[in-house]
């Protein structure tokens, strides 16, 4: 029920800032380099709406890839495990993203 | 009955399989005179006593209320006994018949249906009625009943089960048939362990293993439907201490008269 | 397989689903490149930015859509008694998600065109 509740809200959340990143990064479409992220990524706003757009996309895609591995009967037996992978690896990416999202500051 | 009718034949793919000899099942085509009235189960009978008498499938009552034959049509999952042969023919005057899919094969169309029977037992499909039976009877109101939505007519034929995909991929999944049976326990005021049963089904096993495919509402000969009950007992589950709760309180009052009475 | 418009909805929602795992993890380490600074950031987009990232772009907006829309069909699913109406659900979803592609894919593939020619 968790991991069903987790993917459907996060898919809610993920509707608005799917749509906010879609209109605001590559609508028109345009060459994309440093300095134009920059224009946007400097503000503290913009980085802290990202970091919620990460958390909820790694929530959304790793509780559907343990949706999908566990639909098999074989790997079904050993869904604990795959529920801690599921959790290291969103930890991990979290923070790399996260850190990513900082590092968009204007050079020294 | 015109006269063409008589010199028609169709012809009635089977698919054949025979532990002790086939290492893989394989078609068979069967020619048989089409008659007015001829269900595919007929047509079956008839190639059985006339021409072939290995065939072998499942049926018993021939009137779409035993669930016993159940198979693959066409490619889709309908019960054959009230089935008309002549509305199921392709141009080329063929019905192609296999056993239920997603199931081991016992022999030709008949499928062993064991983790069909466990999920449905796992569910509780009894009644767990009160412990105070009433002098005449219990009261439940037209709305209540309405929610049920003719569950109760569900004929456990296999239907549904053998149709969904995620069976196909985990034995393990409830399964439609048996969250169908489920929703009609869990929403009957009668019985006292709702809470109980909706806790079994929100493991990873339950209600929230389908992936809303609606394959078991088109293949369901008594037009139920298990997504629909599915979907129900998912909101249920996210509340079932309060459902619980609720239910206590309605059983207090289940001998007394409906208040529009 | 047992097949209907359920199966191939689930079939392609799953299908994108995955593409869409994998194709975030090489989008984390495209953008990842930020953390060595400005020009490394720059030389790593570079190579992400030829007419052939441009045409598997359109097809990464598309699963992007088809998994959205029919998400949105499964959202409307679950909160609504909607079954009944599960196939022109389902072609309603079909027909939204191309519209919004084409809508979209036109101007990258402009974008594209131009990029190439300049």
């Amino acid at each position: 029920m968790r991991i069903f509740q987790i993917q459907r809200y996060s898919a809610i959340a993920l509707l608005v800032f799917l749509t906010i990143h879609m209109t605001v990064v590559h609508y028109p479409p345009f060459h994309i380099d440093f300095t134009r992220i920059l224009e946007r990524m400097a503000s503290p706003v913009w980085k802290t709406i990202d970091i919620f757009f990460l958390g909820f996309v790694l929530a959304h895609a790793l509780a559907g890839a343990y949706m999908v591995i566990t639909d098999f009967e074989s790997m079904y037996g050993v869904r604990r495990a795959m529920i801690w992978i599921a959790v290291i690896i969103g930890a991990i990416a979290f923070v790399y993203g996260t850190k990513t999202i900082l590092a968009f500051q204007p050079p020294v | 009955m015109g006269r063409g009718d008589a010199e028609r034949t169709a012809t009635v793919r089977v698919q054949r399989f025979n532990p002790d000899e086939d290492r893989e099942p394989r078609m068979q085509d069967f020619t048989i005179v089409l008659r007015p009235g001829t269900t595919v189960l007929d047509a079956l009978h008839r190639i059985k006593t006339e021409q072939d008498g290995t065939l072998t499938y499942r049926r018993s009552c021939r009137h779409a209320i035993c669930g016993s034959c159940a198979m693959n049509v066409n490619g889709a999952n309908r019960l054959v006994c009230n089935m008309p042969l002549r509305e199921q023919l392709d141009r080329s005057g063929t019905v192609t018949i296999k056993p239920l899919p997603y199931l081991p094969i016992i022999k030709d169309l008949v499928v062993d249906r064991s983790t069909f029977w466990e999920q449905y037992l796992r569910v509780r499909p009894w009644l767990v009625p009160p412990d105070d039976v009433p002098e005449k009877e219990f009261r439940l109101s037209p709305a209540e009943v309405e929610a049920l939505h003719h569950a109760e007519t569900c004929i456990m034929c296999g239907a549904c089960y053998s149709s969904c995909q995620v069976i196909g991929m985990n034995k393990s999944y409830v399964g439609p048939h048996a969250a169908l049976k489920a929703f009609l326990r869990v929403l009957d005021p009668r019985d006292t362990i709702p809470g109980d049963r909706l806790e079994d089904l929100s493991g990873g096993d339950g209600v929230y293993r389908c992936h809303t495919i609606f394959n078991c509402i088109d293949a369901c000969p008594k037009n139920l439907n298990p997504t629909q009950a599915i979907e129900t007992l998912r909101k249920l589950a996210a509340k079932r201490e309060a459902y619980d709760r609720d239910r206590r309180v309605r059983q207090a009052s289940l001998s007394e008269p409906i208040a529009s009475e | 397989m047992y097949t209907s418009t359920g199966y191939i909805s689930f079939l392609l929602r799953r299908v994108t689903g995955v593409a869409l795992v994998i194709y975030l993890f090489m989008h984390m380490w495209v953008i990842g490149s930020a953390n060595g600074g400005p020009e490394v950031f720059d030389a790593r987009l570079n190579l992400v930015q030829g007419p052939l990232f441009k045409l598997g772009e359109i097809a990464l907006l598309a699963a992007v859509v088809w998994h959205a829309i029919d998400g949105i069909r499964l959202l409307i699913v679950h909160y609504f008694d909607v079954t009944e109406y599960r196939r022109s659900m389902f072609w309603a979803a079909i027909v939204v998600s191309a519209i919004l592609v084409i809508a979209g894919g036109i101007p990258m593939l402009t974008f594209m065109l131009e990029e190439m020619g300049g």
